[in-house]
């Protein structure tokens, strides 16, 4: 590794200027991204400029008219346990609670999964199906992207020079479920193959409103707006399950790498999307198995 | 070299010193504290033989620079055992073959513990989730759980 210079900056404003100061310096949450990169040599940083002092960007709150306002610090390990993720937004501290392992849970921040913008993770195809605010902020001001804006492309994301993450937001909703599903390649595996996020709105048998996400197998994480459109305001069978999943896999662009090819994430995109469905509404005739 | 002053306790006692800014918490504690218990193998995330207690957290020690530890207490396998008596999850893998060439034993006999704090009871299938950053390339994980099994029932006094 580099020789780099350390700061510990105590506010945003301090660690913006760092930033716009030290142009060829990178900023540090939990390092768990990070260290392998300058280990690598994959980016040789002037100066490592650590969010850890910042108080300001920890805690996680809860308002009603507001929702949920997670710190970009939290740890994934903060995420899964904490009683208002677990009240008001389930499915990201179910999310939270089996990625990667015990200790990059208790190592790495929502904040820094999310600013690395490497496909192969779990939170941006979850926080997008919650329909979530991402807040960067910079001696400048203050600006609120949705996920699908702020992850521009492969390990490319929306934060301009000086900017930081420091929360993410998740507004009530008329959603009553959700769940999202990873898919590993082998059960040795730590990061997924695919995932599948759904928040939806049920109505007895029917699916009045539903948000689809596929992520980890695309570059960034894709809405099935199709899938969507073609699954609201009907009763979900078996065989309505399966349309919507055909439908989702063919929406998106899988990429291949040493994980899988591209038509292997797609087959796999759409039985987690398929058995995911039939989990939540459990109709007549599914062989409902959970994905894992 | 751009150098920092830090204070890290480990394994009870504080130690003051200055370390490069680059330094990671596995070789400050194997290369500048001699406490060689804690193991490289992968650095890159993935194995966990690397595995140490920060503030009774379990992380990897080879993703986190020493500078990240300023301020905190590190606990390491060394500080297990109490006067020389083995810790129980240490006795476990000993008596119950949780181990053959040791190397990953650190990693995972403090993942244990961590794991043991905060479920004092877990099922066999939260035994192996718990363990999914870890690796043993000898024992095929069956004496590691039975040993896990074995301690869990003695830490609540069984
Ligand atoms: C063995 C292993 C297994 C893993 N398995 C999974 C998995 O199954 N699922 C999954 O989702 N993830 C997985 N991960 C990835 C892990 O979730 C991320 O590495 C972690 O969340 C990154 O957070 P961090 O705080 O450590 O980021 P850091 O390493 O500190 O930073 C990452 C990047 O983001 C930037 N950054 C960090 N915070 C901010 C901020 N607030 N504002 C602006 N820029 C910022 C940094 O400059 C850097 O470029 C795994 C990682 C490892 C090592
Ligand atoms: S040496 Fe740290 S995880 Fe392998
Ligand atoms: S005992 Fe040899 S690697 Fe686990």
């Amino acid at each position: 590794m580099k020789d780099f210079d350390y700061l510990e900056p105590a506010s945003i404003a301090e660690a913006s200027e760092m930033m716009l100061a030290h142009p060829g310096g990178s900023v540090m949450a939990g390092g768990t991204a990070l260290m392998l990169a300058l280990r690598q040599r994959m980016v040789t940083p002037s100066h490592v400029i650590s969010l850890r002092r910042i108080r300001d960007l920890r805690g996680i709150t809860h308002t009603p008219a507001e929702g949920l306002r997670i710190g970009a610090l939290a740890l994934h390990a903060e995420v899964a346990r904490s009683p208002l993720v677990r009240q008001h937004a389930p499915m990201l501290a179910d999310m939270a609670s089996r990625l990667a392992n015990p200790q990059v849970r208790n190592q790495g921040t929502i904040g820094g999964n999310l600013c690395y913008g490497d496909p192969a993770t779990d939170p941006p195809s979850c926080l997008l199906a919650l329909n979530a605010d991402v807040v960067l902020r910079s001696a400048r001001g203050t600006r609120v992207l949705k996920v699908d804006q702020f992850a521009t492309d492969y390990f490319a994301t929306a934060l301009e020079p000086g900017e930081i993450v420091s929360e993410i937001r998740i507004p009530p909703s008329a959603f009553d479920a959700g769940y999202h599903a990873r898919f590993l390649r082998t059960a040795a595996e730590h990061r997924p193959l695919v995932n599948f996020a759904v928040s939806l709105r049920k109505q007895g048998d029917a699916c009045e409103d539903v948000r689809m996400v596929i992520g980890a197998s695309t570059r960034v994480p894709t809405r099935l707006r199709k899938a969507e459109d073609w699954m609201k305001g009907k009763t979900v069978t078996a065989r309505l399950a399966a349309e919507v999943a055909d439908l989702g896999a063919s929406e998106i662009e899988p990429i291949s790498d040493i994980r899988g090819d591209g038509s292997f994430r797609r087959d796999m995109a759409r039985t987690a999307c398929r058995r995911t469905i039939e989990d939540l509404f459990n109709p007549a005739g599914s062989a409902a198995t959970s994905a894992a | 070299m751009s150098k920092k002053t830090i204070e890290v306790v480990v394994n009870g006692r504080t130690h003051r010193a200055e370390v490069p800014a680059r330094r990671m918490l596995s070789d400050f504690l194997r290369d500048d504290l001699f406490l060689t218990g804690t193991k490289r193998g992968c650095e890159t995330g993935v194995c966990g033989c690397c595995s140490v207690l920060i503030d009774g957290e379990v992380i990897k020690s080879c993703l986190s620079l020493a500078v990240h530890a300023d301020g905190h207490e590190v606990t390491t396998i060394e500080g297990l055992a109490v006067d020389g008596v083995l810790h129980p999850v240490q006795e476990a893998f000993v008596n119950h073959g949780g181990l053959q060439c040791g190397y990953c034993t650190p990693g995972f006999i403090m993942t244990t513990v961590a794991m043991l704090n905060d479920n004092p009871n877990p099922t066999e299938d939260e035994i192996r989730h718990g363990l999914n950053g870890n690796l043993c390339r000898c024992t095929g994980y069956v004496g590691i759980v039975e040993s896990i099994k074995a301690a869990a029932e003695k830490l609540r006094g069984n």
